[in-house]
């Protein structure tokens, strides 16, 4: 039983990461993907306040 | 000497030497050992008469060994100190060679007399230790003492290449050495006579099949026997073999001389309750095999009493085996010659495997139960070594026997004993149950000294995996292509309004490739501050916006003398993969010297190849085979706490 669940997550993983080398996906730390709303796209985004809350830096 | 006709000395009928090395011939109607001498024949007096072994030799069968034919002239019946018999057969070979063919528990040992080597004396019988190698031995390997005994001539058949007394007794000791090497030091003379050979197979010396059938059935039949205590019914399936069984019926313990029952005394309540009941057969890689009997044994350590059970299995063509049952653990047992194992301080080696000692200590016998085929009862003892090496454990039992030789008229005790050297294999219990045909046997609740840790195939898994796994790795990096920048611009973002505004600049639109994967990389000259920014990338298009962090702080100086630096004036994102498309990269930033516009440059990159989700990847597989290796750690750890022999075992440790 255990094997068989190792195999099967293994080749997952491997599967995943041979998919993701081919699309060019980064698994972990790839930031956030939206969508643009409709109204922003049609009155211009650049006037649209976009989606990053608590602008934050510094040491 | 020649072939020679004559008359037998004590009943007047005819007696044949046929071999010119015979030097006693019995007689068939009287059973006289007749002896030749330089002038006359010697009657030595009556043989008894043999006992029915279920061999399946006989006087006059022949073989041929190393293609030298043989014929079986004799036959001698020896009786053994700790009980039972064993069969001397006397080949005349075609060449004048005379072998010695010893039968013992079904196996074979065909030796030759050697003359004592020019300047070597071998030990005495009392200088003999078990285990010691006797040196000076005219043979290639070295031999170990596996036996001392005493025996005792019974019956005889045929002609006999010495003077064979009826009922005189002598001393020997058997030999054993690597590659089924044997031998016998025969003490009836001084010094002693010297035999050494081999083991050896019917099939080896050429008479495999001749009377096999016949032995098999005559073998298998049981006989229906009566207590001779309380009239019960009583069974011996192996009849040819048993010296001692327990009656069923009454719970006496019974001694077993040639099918007949002697009583010897009632055991205690049998509180010892095989769990594979006596009489079953179970089906094993060697054969069928019937369980005759089953004894419990025990040792004490520390003054803790540990029992075990175990049973004795018998097939006449594969001979006994044991299955012993510990702690609910299951092995499957056979004997190994003494002469292959090498003992090394904690350690013994057998068949090119290496064993670690695991316990040290004096077995008693506690409780017996059906047939044996040594004259066994409650309270023998033996001192047992076991080391494992799992699946298999390695047993050395040494048992001593103190007699006094009735020629001796001081009366002195002479020790005497034998090595045996068994290999049990560890067997799972659902293979018990299914072999025996029982259900329900307990499970154990430790680990077993020779238990097989299940899960080794995870490493091998493993292994196979990382390799797959970085073999992909490397296809990527060689298919993958060179990294391509896409878009590359130095921007000043005027001074903020205030400490927490913001500002942001737009680029012009540039191409991004599908399935890349695209890095963004953010440079600002900063000092002793920082500048943070929120990217996004805007695919005009279809309005997709992937976001993105660049968080640059860089600070030095020096405490103490020392310089420090943290942070850099350089920080990058990763990205997957856009639909393919033009985008605009908006910039929102902050800094800590808001009045102040900030400098920073912007580069993005396509195809970027770094090794995050390879470690990922790597991670993920090693999961699984790390949780399993601290279990094979705790499970080692479980198993060698019971070794008298561990760093966290009994008191005589040992940190090897």
């Amino acid at each position: 039983m255990l094997k068989t669940l190792y195999t099967i997550f293994g080749v997952g993983v491997v599967g995943l990461y041979a998919v993701a080398a081919m699309l060019g996906w980064e698994i972990i730390g790839g930031g956030s993907r939206h969508q643009l709303p409709p109204d922003a796209r049609q009155n211009g985004y650049r006037s649209f306040h976009f989606w990053h809350y608590g602008l934050h830096g510094g040491k | 000497m020649s072939a020679l006709v004559a008359n037998c000395p004590a009943c007047g009928a005819p007696v044949e030497f046929k071999s010119g090395q015979s030097i006693v011939v019995i007689c068939q109607y009287c059973r006289s050992a007749v002896a030749r001498t330089d002038r006359d024949l010697k009657d030595l007096g009556k043989v008894a008469e043999l006992v029915e072994t279920g061999s399946p030799l006989d006087v006059g069968l022949r073989g041929k060994w190393k293609d030298v034919p043989f014929e079986l002239t004799g036959r001698a019946q020896l009786g053994h100190e700790m009980g039972g018999q064993w069969d001397e057969w006397y080949a005349t070979f075609s060449n004048g060679w005379l072998g010695w063919l010893a039968e013992a528990q079904g196996r074979f040992y065909l030796t030759f007399q050697y003359p004592t080597p020019e300047g070597v004396q071998l030990p005495s019988f009392e200088q003999l230790q078990l285990g010691q190698q006797v040196p000076g031995l005219p043979w290639p390997t070295p031999l170990m003492v596996a036996e001392t005994g005493r025996a005792t001539a019974l019956g005889a058949k045929g002609e006999i290449p010495y003077l064979l007394t009826p009922r005189e007794t002598y001393y020997y000791a058997d030999l054993s050495g690597v590659n089924q090497s044997f031998g016998t030091l025969d003490y009836n003379q001084s010094p002693p006579l010297i035999f050494l050979g081999q083991q050896v197979t019917l099939e080896e010396i050429g008479i495999t099949t001749t009377r096999a059938p016949e032995r098999e059935e005559r073998r298998v039949g049981a006989a229906q026997l009566s207590c001779p205590h309380c009239a019960g019914p009583l069974e011996l399936r192996v009849p040819d073999k048993t010296e001692r069984v327990t009656c069923p019926n009454c719970n006496s313990l019974l001694d077993v001389n040639q099918g007949r029952l002697e009583f010897l005394k009632t055991l205690e309540k049998q509180w010892f309750q095989p769990v594979i009941p006596i009489g079953t057969v179970g089906e094993v890689p060697e054969g069928k095999m019937t369980v005759i009997g089953a004894m419990a044994r025990s040792v004490t350590i520390d003054g803790t009493q540990y029992f075990w059970s175990e049973y004795l299995l018998y097939n006449p063509q594969v001979g006994f085996r044991w299955l012993v049952n510990s702690d609910n653990h299951w092995n499957y047992v056979r004997a190994v010659p003494p002469g292959e194992v090498a003992e090394y301080g904690k350690s013994a080696s057998y068949g090119g495997k290496n064993y670690r000692i695991f316990q040290d200590a004096q077995a008693t016998v506690e409780a017996v139960n059906g047939e044996f085929y040594w004259k066994v009862e409650a309270g023998e003892k033996v001192q047992g070594v076991d080391y494992v090496a799992a699946p298999y454990m390695l047993s050395k039992e040494v048992s001593t026997l103190y007699v006094t030789d009735p020629n001796d008229a001081s009366k002195t005790k002479r020790a005497m004993g034998e090595i045996n050297w068994s290999l049990g294999t560890y067997i799972e219990i659902p293979q018990i149950e299914k072999a025996f045909s029982v259900s329900g046997l307990p499970h154990p609740s430790n680990v077993a000294p020779n238990q097989p840790y299940k899960h080794w195939w995870v490493y091998k898994y493993w292994l196979l995996f990382l390799g797959v796994l970085l073999l992909a790795g490397v296809l990527a990096f060689v298919t993958s292509g060179s990294t391509k920048e896409v878009f590359s611009q130095q921007v000043t973002l005027p001074p903020l309004p205030n400490a927490d505004g913001t500002q942001v600049f737009f680029s012009n639109s540039f191409e991004l490739a599908g399935r890349r994967n695209i890095r963004i990389v953010g440079e600002s000259p900063v000092q002793n501050t920082w500048v943070y920014l929120e990217g996004d990338l805007i695919n005009d298009e279809t309005g997709v916006v992937q976001s993105f962090p660049i968080d640059i702080s860089y600070y030095q100086g020096v405490e103490d003398g020392e310089s420090w630096s943290e942070g850099g004036q350089r920080d990058s994102a990763y990205t997957s993969s856009m639909p393919a498309g033009r985008y605009v990269l908006r910039l929102e930033g902050q800094w800590e010297k808001w009045q102040q516009p900030a400098v920073v440059s912007i580069k993005i990159e396509q195809n970027v190849t770094h090794g995050f989700n390879l470690l990922l990847a790597l991670i993920a597989l090693s999961v699984g085979p790390i949780v399993m290796g601290i279990y094979h750690i705790g499970f080692e750890r479980r198993r060698w706490s019971e070794s008298m022999f561990s760093s966290s075992g009994g008191d005589d440790d040992d940190d090897e």
